[in-house]
């Protein structure tokens, strides 16, 4: 761990640093990782800087107003994703196949329509609720 | 006034009940997209078979101008006739009459027919289309209520109870159809919720429409307090005329049976098809259901709810049978809250009239997790064992693929009382899952081993191979048969034979205390 002193708006922080493989810290990241923590505390870098890169994909895919949005019925992990956002469906497509219980679970959709939004990736783990794709 | 004139005189009267409301309310209804109670009757019931009861009954309150509002029917029509030639009992809120409301008139209407359906074992058929209590009477219109439900209750299990929601059915009286057996709504038309969504919004902030607050898609799919849901009255009656027809008119007479056509020793080649070669992929356990009932007519129930579980009523040798059976296309075809729910009404209602169930297996556990723990899992559950235990009408079970631990009890076990359990080679009857088994009884093995991971996947293929099979069950006595999948329609209609005498006693009680 390697140690840094930090001064953010006039207050000073001290803040550990770990590489962990992704290229190594640079300045974007801190300035990024602070205006994401409002506590007076700053998180240990690592975490700060894994948490823009973390949120920033679920952020992107925004869930249009207006759109039927297709949930996780039970906790799992999504196998694979088999559309994309534009793509269009019709009732009863298979969209994306979600590892649960021990079995590969197709999540249809319940209608014909355009993928608004996929809200979630191959590998990604989900719970009950977690929106998947939404559909407009 | 000589004697001819009195029967113009009755004409006249006549005329004027059978109007309701009045011409222009009449032409409201049916600007709003709705039929007349009258309407409604007449699609319902067979042509000309219709008599009505109490048609002058008039309320008797005279508070806030009642006397000169009040209207002879009190805003609905009652009586019997047949459907489908087979005798029932009706009562149809009309909506042009204040509004449907319910008064101290209308309820002893409503309760007459229902007592004379009772007496005489015949279906009773509700069609609710009320804007609710008639608040000038007070009391006596809520009381009127009770009354209702009391005989909603008494008649329950005795006669088969149907209620269409085709207008609002709000505050107290969705208690009416809540206890009765099946609930139809037309979409958009009915709506049903115990407080509106003006009070709603006012008390907890939340602003919704009447029809997302409780029209018949939240509550065919979300809550469950529908059983069916269509876009017309048309559509509605048709699929009523349809269920009526698996149904008996009453606990002792027996489901009317039809000839069958049908070859009941049709072997289905292709059934071992429908079940793929990995244990991990789904499939559409209707598809194994339509070939095994008569002519593949199969009538789904609740079938946009808990979709994890299907229940619905066929046929085998034109003799009504109740199915029950997973959904592994639906969330692993496990068993929830909603799904025991679901599952566990509709075996009671069963063995109520006397409709023998067979039961379709492939469910791999309850499902986990804090949702469902917190929620109660363990009392929903609880209901369904109860309901097969309790029930005394032949009961058998087909086990086609996965069957571990308290899920595999509760879905119509041998020990819970079913008369006969056949097996698919393709069943995996076990405590649990191979991967889960390994981990708990080689954990030692696995954890002292040079490869852990590959002494793991060993462990899991000796499980598999000792248990994950019908089997070890059969050896036990657990499992009848293990028979092959294309014969499952024969063995059926062969077990329903020999059952059909079946009698079998319980413990003489009032009545058990099922987990609600």
């Amino acid at each position: 761990m390697k140690k840094f002193l930090i001064k953010v708006n006039g207050s000073q922080y001290e803040v550990e640093v770990e590489e962990v493989g992704k290229g190594s810290l640079n300045i974007d990241d801190i300035n990024q990782a602070s205006s994401f923590s409002s506590a007076p505390v700053a998180p240990t870098a690592r975490s700060a800087a894994s948490a823009p890169k973390a949120s920033a994909p679920a952020k992107s895919a925004e869930i249009p107003k207006d759109a039927q949005t297709i949930t996780a019925p039970m906790p799992g992990v999504i196998l694979g994703v088999n559309v994309a956002a534009g793509a269009s469906v019709k009732k009863g497509d298979v969209l994306l196949i979600l590892e649960a219980m021990k079995m590969e679970n197709e999540i249809v959709s319940p209608s014909d329509g355009t993928i608004a939004s996929v809200n979630v990736a191959k590998g990604a783990s989900v719970n009950a609720g977690d929106v998947l794709v939404a559909i407009s | 006034m000589a004697n001819v004139d009195k029967i113009n005189q009755l004409k006249q009267k006549r005329e004027k009940v059978e109007l309701g409301g009045g011409i222009e309310a009449i032409e409201k209804q049916h600007k709003a997209g709705k039929k007349t109670a009258r309407e409604r009757i007449d699609i319902l019931l067979d042509k000309g078979s219709f008599v009505e009861t109490d048609v002058f009954f008039e309320t008797r309150s005279i508070d806030f101008g009642m006397q000169n509002k009040k209207v002879p029917g009190d805003g609905v029509v009652t009586g019997y006739g047949t459907i489908d030639g087979r005798p029932v009992y009706v009562a149809a809120q009309d909506f042009t009459v204040i509004g449907g409301t319910l008064g101290e008139a209308q309820a002893k209407k409503i309760v007459k027919v229902m007592d004379m359906s009772m007496k005489t074992g015949c279906p009773f058929i509700s069609i609710n289309d009320s804007g609710g209590a008639r608040i000038h009477e007070g009391i006596n219109a809520l009381s009127g209520y009770g009354d209702i439900f009391l005989r909603n209750t008494l008649a329950s299990g005795v006669i088969p109870q149907i209620s269409l929601v085709m207008g609002p059915c709000a505050g107290g009286a969705c208690y009416s159809p809540a206890i009765t057996d099946f609930i139809f709504m037309v979409e958009e038309k009915g709506q049903m919720y115990i407080t509106g969504n003006q009070v709603v919004k006012a008390v907890t902030g939340e602003d919704v429409s009447l029809e997302e607050l409780g029209g018949a898609s939240v509550h065919s799919s979300v809550s469950g307090v529908a059983h069916f849901k269509y876009p017309s009255e048309e559509t509605c009656v048709k699929d009523l005329k349809r269920l009526l027809s698996f149904l008996p008119d009453n606990n002792i007479s027996g489901a009317p049976s039809y000839s069958c056509n049908d070859d009941l020793n049709r072997f289905a080649e292709d059934m071992i098809d429908l079940i793929p070669d990995e244990p991990n992929k789904p499939y559409d356990m209707l598809d194994i259901i339509t070939r095994v009932v008569d002519n593949g007519d199969f009538f789904e129930i609740h079938k946009y709810f808990a979709q994890n579980i299907i229940v619905g009523f066929a046929r085998i040798n034109g003799k009504t049978i109740g199915i029950v059976a997973n959904q592994p296309k639906v969330m692993a075809g496990s068993l929830d809250i909603n799904s025991s729910d679901k599952a566990a009404r509709f075996v009671r209602f069963c063995d109520a009239f006397n409709i023998p169930l067979v039961t379709f297996t492939d469910v791999p556990a309850f499902l986990p997790g804090v949702g469902q723990e917190h929620n109660g899992i363990i009392r929903h559950g609880a209901k369904l064992l109860y309901a097969f235990a309790e029930a005394t009408v032949p009961k058998i079970n087909v086990i086609v693929r996965k069957a571990y631990g308290g899920a595999y009890i509760a879905m119509n076990s041998k020990t819970l009382g079913a008369d006969l359990v056949y097996a698919w080679p393709t069943a995996e009857i076990a405590v649990m899952g191979a991967d889960g088994a390994a981990n708990i009884i080689f954990r030692k093995e696995i954890a002292q081993a040079e490869d852990p991971i590959a002494t793991r996947q060993e462990k899991i293929e000796e499980y598999k191979e000792k248990f994950s099979n019908p089997y070890s069950a059969s050896a036990r006595g657990f499992v009848d048969d293990v028979i092959n999948p294309a014969a499952t329609r024969p063995m059926i209609a062969n077990a329903l034979e020999m059952l059909a005498s079946k009698r079998e006693n319980r413990p003489s009680k009032k009545h058990g205390n099922i987990p609600l």
